[in-house]
């Protein structure tokens, strides 16, 4: 398939089913959806618990396959790529935000941004500055050394952030990215998402059943019972 | 879609299972160190028992040349007359020889104080013995001194008949003559004994005497006349060709044995032995390697969430095993290297008990104090094999963790 019958679209999403064996029977989840995400779009998915959002996300990003449908990235059908391609694929396009920060433990506010340039094999020496720029823009240049650990709910997830960007990706996958926050810091968050978009000329997809943070968005799926509402 | 630079990425693996292996919260809980701790266990007892019984093999092995020399020349049937001429064709035939001497040997008896017993008198060049032999560490009394008189027997022999330095024994050998009705006769020459040895071979101890080649050709009455040459090489474990090479020269007319040959059921026991003991301690090593298995099997279950978001960053699954295998090889490596120095301080241990306390019986195997001795070859297998099992025990748990679904492993967090 290539870019002239996606239409330009960045992103693409034909006729997604997605089911979940469970027994003998299969629970359905995602059922027949279709969405086109142009560059720069920044497109909210909003949906209460269970409603298919989250699945339906990480089938845009390529975490998890469709039982049936495509999904299409410039044109190109990620159905054709074998798991170790996707995720050379996710490290150089794409960046993931989730309702846990889910940094490693071990590893240093600084470390945790570095790892996706590393994982690419990028110069360490450089891949560091580039880490560091981001510590600064976030606030937290005096944080580069701690632990998640000695970190706040709010700074765990801007380094969470940070670390999404560092490859600089074409587009943000966040699911429910404010989550797991107190008000204030929730609205932080979201005004960086918008900060962030008008940078970095950044596609965002958000999932959320925060119709606060789904009003700031100029596009919004419903998504219920793993279909889009009118 | 082209893969990363490789040794960036190699790197950040190894960098990766280093981190994850030496996190506090992976050390700090019990099982890891305790694992760890019983690979280390297992390696320093294989490098210990290594070490006894090369050092026992290396013992015994001494124990043997030290008497016999490296190879034995024997004329079969007749004796040899002419040594210079000899010497000289056998120096010829191999110019690795380092040292020889003639010698001659007869079946005897030993009479004193009414007691009598088969012995085997071996009469050697004086003036050269100690060139080819090494007797010196074997003296338990007395001296190396032979001559027409003196000779030097035995502790099992010395034992048995009560003999003590400067006694005084008979030698008795029968020689053939025509002029008996029985057709022998008997040649007897009392001797003093000037040196009690341990031989290092109980038979040895129990049956040989060694004195002066020409006091055993005056009594037996062959004239300058000998049985053969004892060889001493420069490399003793050149002698099997080395008596190979004699035996093509000199023909059939001449039997030609080496010390190994000689003792070739006693090493092979001894080789066979090693081999299993080195299964039998092995089995402490995999024992070990079992537990860093089920280790890492709950330290891989216990990131899952990291699993699940390094997979989301771009890491594939087998970057996600290497990863982990990475961290078997990393710990085999180290409990390796922390074993051999175990290891070296339970040879220590031992080598000091050896000098405190009687440890080894003389009687069954012939020696009673053995060295240790650490063979590069043991330590490279030890090594090879605590390494590999390793890499072999991580690599399931490596395997099942590094196919985690992305989505199943989100959840975790």
């Amino acid at each position: 398939m290539d870019s002239s019958q996606s239409g330009g679209f960045l992103l693409e999403a034909r006729d997604i089913f997605k089911s979940y064996p469970t027994g003998s029977s299969e629970l359905p989840v995602l059922k027949g959806i279709s969405l086109q995400i142009q560059k720069k779009e920044a497109v909210c998915l909003l949906g209460t618990s269970g409603s298919g959002k989250s699945t339906l996300l990480q089938i845009l990003g390529t975490l998890d396959r469709p039982t049936s449908g495509d999904i299409l990235f410039r044109g190109e059908n990620m159905a054709q790529l074998s798991e170790d391609d996707l995720a050379i694929f996710r490290n150089q396009k794409m960046g993931f935000v989730f309702q846990f920060h889910h940094l490693i433990q071990e590893f240093s506010a600084l470390e945790n941004i570095m790892l996706p340039a590393l994982i690419a094999g990028d110069k360490r020496s450089d891949v560091a500055e580039k880490a560091h720029e981001w510590l600064k823009f976030m606030g937290l240049s005096d944080r580069a050394e701690h632990f998640p650990s000695q970190l706040s709910g709010g700074e765990l997830q801007r380094v969470a952030i940070a670390r999404a960007l560092i490859k600089d990706p074409e587009i943000l996958f966040a699911d429910e990215p404010t989550g797991n926050l107190d008000s204030e810091n929730s609205l932080k968050i979201q005004q960086l998402f918008f900060e962030l978009r008008q940078k970095l000329g950044l596609t965002i997809v958000v999932v959320t059943h925060d119709l606060q943070f789904a009003a700031l968005f100029p596009r919004v799926f419903k998504v219920k019972d793993g279909r889009f509402a009118q | 879609m082209s893969r990363f630079k490789l040794s960036a990425q190699f790197k950040f693996k190894v960098w990766m299972a280093y981190r994850l292996l030496f996190s506090k919260s992976f050390l700090q809980r019990g099982s890891a160190p305790l694992a760890f701790l019983g690979l280390v266990l297992g390696v320093a007892a294989l490098v210990a028992a290594m070490a006894v019984m090369s050092g026992f093999e290396e013992t015994l092995k001494s124990a043997l040349t030290d008497v016999t020399a490296h190879v034995q020349v024997v004329r079969r049937g007749k004796l040899v007359d002419d040594w210079p001429q000899f010497s000289k064709k056998l120096k010829a035939i191999e110019p690795s020889i380092e040292s020889m001497m003639r010698f001659a040997y007869a079946e005897a008896v030993l009479a004193n104080k009414g007691q009598v017993s088969g012995i085997l008198f071996q009469g050697v060049d004086g003036p050269e013995m100690k060139n080819v032999l090494r007797l010196d560490n074997r003296v338990r009394q007395g001296t190396l001194e032979i001559d027409k008189d003196r000779v030097l027997i035995g502790m099992g022999l010395a034992k048995r008949f009560q003999l003590k330095l400067n006694d005084s024994m008979y030698v008795v050998v029968p020689l053939s003559t025509p002029f008996e009705k029985s057709g022998f006769r008997r040649q007897a020459k009392p001797f003093i004994v000037s040196g009690i040895l341990d031989f290092g071979k109980n038979d040895w101890n129990e049956r040989l005497v060694i004195g002066d080649l020409k006091a055993l050709q005056d009594l037996t009455e062959i004239g300058n006349r000998y049985t053969g040459a004892f060889i001493k090489l420069k490399n003793r474990d050149q002698s099997q060709n080395v008596s190979a090479q004699i035996a093509q020269t000199l023909g059939p007319s001449f039997a030609i044995s080496d010390w190994y040959d000689v003792n070739r059921n006693l090493f092979e026991a001894v080789r066979i032995e090693r081999v299993i003991i080195f299964f039998v301690v092995f089995v402490i090593v995999v024992v070990a390697a079992f537990n860093i298995s089920s280790t890492l099997y709950v330290f891989i279950r216990q990131r899952y969430s990291d699993i699940a978001i390094l997979k989301t960053l771009g890491l594939s699954t087998s970057d996600v095993r290497n990863i982990f295998v990475g961290q078997g090889v990393i710990v085999g490596i180290i409990g390796t290297a922390a074993g051999y120095l175990l290891g070296l301080l339970l040879c220590a241990g031992f080598m000091i008990l050896q000098n405190s306390f009687s440890l080894i019986s003389g009687a069954v195997y012939k020696i009673d104090q053995i060295e240790v001795h650490l063979r590069f070859i043991d330590l490279l297998t030890i090594g090879i094999a605590t390494t590999a099992l390793c890499f072999l025990a991580t690599l399931t748990p490596a395997i099942k963790g590094s196919r985690l679904e992305v989505v199943e492993g989100l959840k975790n967090g």
